[in-house]
């Protein structure tokens, strides 16, 4: 009952927002706060938000798989779901920001009479395509690994979930053959999805970097922004998978050892975003170009400081508790941690992209902005439709790959003999 | 086929009956398609024609060229062949179209009943009152019949002065709250004469302006811009390079204050004294010329308490700086002086200077057989309306002109008004006046009408109608012609007619042949003679020495808002204020000392409280204003005249006593507040390379200015260069002729079809302007600067365009003649181009654009009228260049030079802007660049941008040097 009221609240949320945007589309971009010079604010930010959390899904099921990390099987499968629908919350936040989103399709290349095309100079047309590969790859990659437990439960199942089941397992019959070949596939999937963890938020990246706004013109760009996005895609993790095991009794499936290992990756992208932050700030004093000077002081110092020393506070500092080791076993500690990376990786978006904007080359084009309403209420719609379909799936789908794990059930009793026990407890 | 219908034929006529049978179901509002059976010679639909008529913004009378397409009149422009306008004109002249489209103009006559509303009456109607009204007045004694007009035509003026004789009546007042009453005083006493004498700014090389805002409002701006460029233009003189030395004394820094080289801040009445000091300084130094005929000795007398020592402590003006402009103007081969005050002795001050130099005849002259004035003495408007309090009059016309609103308050002109039985209001959008009136008859717009000026001696302006009327108006003359008997001419365009018979038998030759010239030409131009004056000082008065008020107001008329008639009109609201950047409101400017005195900030409303009554006006705590002076600009502060003029601000006028601008003032925060609105960001460059300048010396001395120096050009390019075949369009802009008059901008608007967002909209960075006028103040560390930046920004159509490879659907692109393109369709509004476009020169349509209607009669149809969602930009009026291109291709030859203006350039009266093809060196663009190597420059060019715009340093003399 509550899990139904949570799941209505979520899509209520999603449907205010979808009103406002089909009233923005309708009346036009006025109703958000954009404005001169500020073209670009907090839609783009989601986007750039949520393009970073999927990040650490993919980083987790194909990365650490190619490594055979341990750990990682028990959180795979809610990482790369959480991929999965946070790619389907960024691929939305551009069409929001669009002035005319019905033409948005102009965007990709396609036949057509007047041999129109995209104009592949431009940053945007390379997200376009970096955000769809990313979407596909992905979802192949997620649903891949999901055959084997969807023809487990096809197989414990009564009546239409049987059929609905029976239809998604795809024929998986569990056969030496199958697992072959499911296996070369899974291998050559994540050697296809590794590339693209980096790839995806570099172009995402190149979108500012391109750009030769101060603020936004800069080389290290790509890997900050990689960075930025595994760190603020596990810190998601972490916090949604703290209330899923309490919520779904996964107790016995996702140890603190296994957080404390996720607590290390923030801890240390943690460091490497700290580290992006001071060279930057150095390359500009290095540059001498005192409108880049000018850009990173209002950056600090403008009407829009404290949001950067917020992020400071949650990106940079309030990671650090994570040296402790006890803090990392202690779940409730590293949860709130974890919302603070996510506040701060929010931040840090915004203060680039609506922070560089707002003081531009022209001072007598320095404006201000306020989110409107609308805006606001889009982006708790962003925040609320991911989280329905995490918890649609979490509730109705096996969130933990139930195959991965009893191979893995092997290697714990292994460790579990050798009285390791921070590992197993 | 047996049946003579073949298979294809029946089909056929199955398909276009059903078709016929469906149309009316679809559209059932009558649309009628007309063709042209019969053409009208005259039109060719898609080419404009153009009419040469006059405008009607203020007294200066510039002659206009409406264009006209397809009957709508769509942009005005300068006439060429009238010398005051000679082309261009001012933002408001632009904007006279909005006068004629306003949507709040009185659709039809409208008649007051005893509860005092307003219900509709026909014409004829209208006419059956007026006429009963009239035949009962005129019946019961002489002069009870009264009208009460602005400043009018000779043909207007004779059809009113036969009108009130037809109605027993000699009762014809022209008022208008700007007639330079002071100056004609000053003459009178001086010259014996009440005309205004004609200046030739660019006859002189020294200026000193006491308050006179020639570059705005003042006599006739466009005129003094045209001049001023001229006088600013840098010269060889007596071999050395300079440049006309400008000061202005007075209590803001205006645009024209802006545009000089030093800027005395005195406060409102001490211009006076500065103008006796100066001249007491000059008989000292013997800078006076003896053969001027001025009497030195009677000189000498009058300004004995005007010692520079005494005045400077008087007025905080330094004694140097006295001197200083004593020597210049004394030792100027031209000099001259002008005066805008409110006080009729500095006029004295400015014409005594002006004499004793010997410059009368060169840089200021009167002319023979000058008009007196359009409108009446101060006394005569006086009497008349305590006249009208009396009761002395029953039925009061009142047509153009707005006595309720801009009348003095001590002249209680509403009081007056409601003691006239019977008032008969004639305009366009009903104002304060209106609102007490018992009958409103919707009046021809100027564009409308046939009428005539004569601004000046040799100047006679004809104005004809361009186009149809958009209401059910009808012409004043019209109107008042119909209501007596056998009148002298059937119509008002017969009067017209009958006046220029006279002129055309003066010239010679056929009468028909003169009409249709001075149709074609806009009007009669002739070189006038200058009048003999003698200078006597007998007569004169030394004023009374200065002693300022504690706090005193100033008020200035507005640019754009002017007497407060361009109040109704969007685009002249949402210009900002060339000085301030305020746009939909009024502001009382305050310096930074007395704001704090008086604890206030920006936006706090401030009551001021004159010995005739109170206004609230939000506080704009700027340095453009000297301390313990309030500046509030006239124009705004309406009660009526539709939505965009009624309840935006307050009325100086019901302030200030008559014929003044200035009074003693108590100020007092009230607590409230309300946002003044402006699209600028930070007054400061911080540095940059925006608005540059240098000083005439270093000019002379061939220096480029420290940390301007031009950059080295190195073979950095990733990319091949763009191949151009035909052209490749530029701009050169002159930002030491740029006057910061906004015309550009109205003209931009006009032509470009830019929509307006209002108060609201600009607040939200929604203004759509694609061309503006940037105004920085110069910073502390700067050494030698101006008074203030002041340049038009556009689209600099970058050949590195940041703007183009960052769209992604080719919405912006690099057209074959070096544009920065942008497809309309095809945008898809990622707003990237606007990001990475440095001068931010792009804008976005965040609503869908509205003209609410008529005002999109105005729509310029070789223009797309933009959606929301679409961002859209300057292309150099692409649609100009098509159409040069298109017709010197149809006479096959190329294009010649200055055959393509765009509209910026057209309407600039100072012609800072020049365009042509950089291909082309010797187009007069590019030889304008080369001409002036020393001054060129490009917008923040270490981009690497490669625009097509370059811009010519700003000149002024350095400090102390002026």
């Amino acid at each position: 009952m509550l899990y139904w009221a949570w799941i209505l609240f979520c899509f209520t949320l999603v449907g205010v927002a979808a009103a406002l945007w089909a009233r923005q589309i309708y009346v036009g971009l006025g109703v958000s706060g954009l404005r001169q010079p500020v073209m670009w604010a907090i839609y783009i930010t989601n986007f750039v938000f949520w393009v970073g959390i999927a990040h650490s899904g993919t980083l987790i099921s194909a990365i650490l798989f190619l490594f055979r990390t341990k750990w990682r099987t028990a959180v795979y499968r809610a990482a790369e779901t959480m991929t999965i629908f946070a790619v389907m919350t960024a691929g939305l936040c551009p069409l929001f920001h669009l002035g005319r989103v019905w033409n948005a399709y102009w965007l990709l290349p396609y036949p057509n009479e007047r041999s129109l095309q995209p104009d592949f100079r431009s940053p945007l047309v390379w997200d376009a395509f970096a955000v769809s590969t990313y979407l596909t790859v992905s979802l192949l990659f997620w649903s891949m690994g999901l055959i084997p437990d969807l023809a487990n439960v096809r197989d414990h199942a009564q009546g239409i979930r049987k059929k609905i089941f029976a239809v998604l397992a795809l024929g998986w019959q569990g056969t030496d053959r199958q697992w072959r070949h499911y296996s070369i596939i899974y291998l050559l999937m994540a050697g296809l999805a590794t590339p693209l963890v980096l790839s995806v938020h570099s172009v995402v990246s190149w979108d500012f970097a391109m750009a030769q706004l101060p603020g936004w013109h800069s080389t290290i760009f790509a890997p900050y922004f990689v960075a930025g996005a595994i760190f603020s895609g596990v810190a998601m993790v972490i916090t949604l998978l703290v209330p899923m095991r309490k919520l779904l009794h996964l107790e016995e499936l996702l140890t603190p050892w296994h957080f404390d290992n996720l607590a290390k990756v923030v801890l240390l992208t943690s460091l490497i975003v700290s580290y992006s932050y001071l060279f930057e700030t150095f390359m500009t004093w290095y540059s001498a170009d005192p409108i880049e000077q000018m850009t990173f002081h209002m950056r600090y110092f403008g009407p829009w400081g404290y949001l950067f020393w917020i992020m400071v506070l949650c990106n940079c500092i309030i990671p650090l508790f994570l040296f402790f080791p006890s803090v990392r076993v202690n779940l409730l500690q590293i949860w709130i941690i974890s919302i603070f990376v996510n506040i701060g990786m929010w931040l840090e978006r915004f203060v680039i992209i609506a922070g560089s904007l707002r003081v531009n080359f022209e001072p007598a084009q320095w404006g201000p902005y306020h989110p409107s309403i609308t805006e606001i209420m889009i982006t708790v719609g962003t925040f609320a439709w991911f989280l329905g379909l995490f918890s649609l799936f979490a509730k109705h789908a096996p969130i933990i790959s139930m195959t991965e794990m009893k191979e893995g059930i092997m290697w714990l009793r292994k460790a579990l003999k050798k009285g390791d026990s921070t590992k197993a407890a | 086929m047996s049946s003579g219908l073949s298979r294809r034929s029946f089909l056929k006529l199955a398909a276009s009956a059903s078709a016929a049978a469906a149309v009316p179901g679809c559209e059932p509002a009558a649309r009628k398609l007309i063709p042209y059976v019969v053409a009208d010679p005259n039109v060719t639909p898609g080419i404009p024609s153009f009419f040469a008529t006059i405008c009607n913004e203020c007294p200066a009378g510039c002659g206009l060229l409406a264009t006209v397409r397809e009957g709508r009149a769509t942009h005005l422009d300068g006439n060429p062949e009238d010398p005051i306008s000679q082309g261009s004109i001012c933002a408001r002249g632009q904007a006279g179209l909005q006068g004629l489209y306003n949507p709040d103009r009185l659709p039809h006559p409208m008649s007051r009943n005893a509860g005092g509303t307003l219900t509709r009456v026909s014409w004829d109607d209208a006419m059956k009152t007026v006429n009963s009204k009239l035949g009962a007045a005129s019946k019961a004694g002489k002069d009870r019949v009264a009208f009460l007009g602005g400043a009018q035509g000779p043909s207007l003026r004779d059809v009113m002065s036969a009108w009130a004789a037809a109605n027993n009546s000699s009762r014809v007042l022209y008022y208008s709250p700007f007639s330079n009453q002071g100056m004609r005083e000053a003459a009178e006493t001086l010259f014996g004469r009440r005309d205004l004498p004609v200046f030739r700014i660019d006859q002189a090389e020294v200026l000193i302006s006491f308050g006179a805002n020639f570059l705005e409002t003042w006599i006739s701006p466009v005129e003094f811009g045209r001049q001023y460029s001229e006088f600013r233009a840098p010269k060889e003189r007596r071999g050395s390079t300079t440049i006309g030395r400008a000061f202005y004394v007075g209590p803001r820094l205006s645009t024209t204050a802006a545009k000089c080289d030093e800027w005395i801040a005195v406060a409102p009445g001490a211009e006076t004294e500065i103008g006796f000091a100066i001249l007491s300084v000059m008989l000292k130094q013997r800078w006076v010329s003896q053969n001027s005929g001025v009497d030195l000795d009677a000189l000498a007398k009058l300004v004995a308490s005007y010692d520079a020592a005494a005045v400077g402590k008087r007025t905080g003006v330094p004694v140097d700086t006295i001197n200083r402009m004593a020597e210049a103007f004394g030792k100027a081969n031209g000099a001259l002086a002008i005066s805008g005050s409110d006080d009729p002795a500095s006029h004295l001050a400015a014409f005594v200077l002006n004499s004793a130099t010997g410059n009368f005849g060169k840089t200021v002259m009167f002319l023979q057989d000058a008009p007196q004035g359009a409108t009446n003495k101060a006394e005569v408007v006086k009497s008349f309306v305590d006249d009208l309090r009396a009761g002395k009059i029953d039925v009061l016309v009142v047509a153009g002109t707005n006595p309720v609103y801009s009348m003095p308050p001590e002249y209680r002109a509403a009081e007056a008004l409601q003691k006239v039985p019977f008032v008969i209001w004639a305009g366009g959008v009903p104002d304060e006046t209106a609102a007490m009136a018992n009958l409103l008859l919707p009046m021809h717009h100027p564009l409308e009408s046939w009428r005539d000026r004569n601004p000046r001696a040799g100047i006679w302006g004809l104005g004809q109608p361009v186009m149809q009327p958009v209401f059910e108006s009808r012409d004043l003359g019209d109107i008042v012609l119909s209501t007596i008997q056998n009148p002298k001419w059937a119509t008002s365009a017969e009067a017209v007619k009958a006046t220029w018979q006279d002129l055309g038998t003066k010239a010679g030759g056929s009468f028909d042949d003169f009409w249709v010239k001075a149709r074609r030409e806009g009007g009669l131009f002739q070189d006038q003679h200058v009048a003999d004056v003698k200078l006597n000082l007998a007569s004169v008065q030394a004023p009374a020495p200065y002693t300022a008020p504690e706090i005193s107001l100033y008020s200035y008329p507005h640019i754009f808002l002017y007497d407060g008639r361009g109040a109704d009109k969007p685009w002249l609201q949402e210009l900002p204020e060339p000085i301030s950047q305020i746009v939909w409101d009024d502001w009382a400017e305050i310096h930074p000392d007395t704001a704090r005195k008086l604890e206030v900030t920006d936006n706090a409303i401030v009551e001021l409280k004159t010995e005739f009554g109170i206004i609230q006006v939000p506080a704009l705590v700027r340095p453009t204003v000297m301390p313990d002076v309030i500046a509030v600009p006239f124009g705004l502060g309406h009660t009526a005249m539709g939505r965009y003029a009624a309840n935006v601000g307050a009325n100086p006028f019901a302030v200030l006593g008559a014929g003044r601008m200035s009074a003693s003032v108590t100020v007092r925060p009230t607590g409230d507040s309300r946002k003044l609105v402006t699209p600028l960001g930070k007054s400061e460059q911080l540095g940059r390379s925006i608005v540059e300048a240098m000083t005439i010396e270093q000019l002379a001395a061939g220096e480029v200015p420290e940390g301007h120096e031009p950059e080295v050009k190195g073979p950095y390019e990733f990319y091949p260069a763009w191949d151009y075949p035909k052209h490749k369009w530029g701009m050169t802009i002159d930002v030491n002729a740029c006057i910061g008059c906004s015309s550009c901008v109205a003209a931009c608007y006009a032509e470009n079809n830019v929509p307006f967002v209002g108060k609201e909209g600009v607040d939200n960075g929604h203004i759509m302007s694609w061309i503006r006028i940037e105004r920085f103040y110069p910073e502390a560390h700067e050494e030698n600067p101006p008074l203030m930046y002041l340049a038009p920004i556009l689209c600099q159509q970058c050949d590195h365009a940041p703007c183009e490879p960052v769209c992604p659907v080719f919405a912006s692109y690099h057209t074959e003649e070096g544009l920065n393109g942008q497809i309309y369709n095809r945008c898809v509004g990622t707003r990237y181009c606007e990001n990475n476009c440095p001068y931010k020169v792009r804008r976005f349509n965040w609503f869908l654009p509205e003209w609410p209607s008529p005002l999109n009669l105005q729509l310029n149809p070789d223009v797309a009228v933009r959606g929301a969602g679409v961002m859209e930009k300057c292309t150099f009026c692409i649609q100009r260049i098509q159409y040069g291109e298109l017709d010197a291709l149809q006479e096959k030859r190329a294009v010649r030079d200055g055959e393509i203006v765009p509209a910026c350039a057209q309407a600039c009266p100072a012609h800072a802007i020049t365009f042509g093809d950089i291909k082309d060196p010797a187009s007069a663009m590019m030889r304008r660049r080369d001409q002036n190597k020393l001054r060129n420059y490009q917008i923040l060019s270490e981009l690497n941008t490669q625009p097509a715009v370059v811009y010519l340093r700003d000149l002024h003399s350095a400090k102390g040097k002026a």
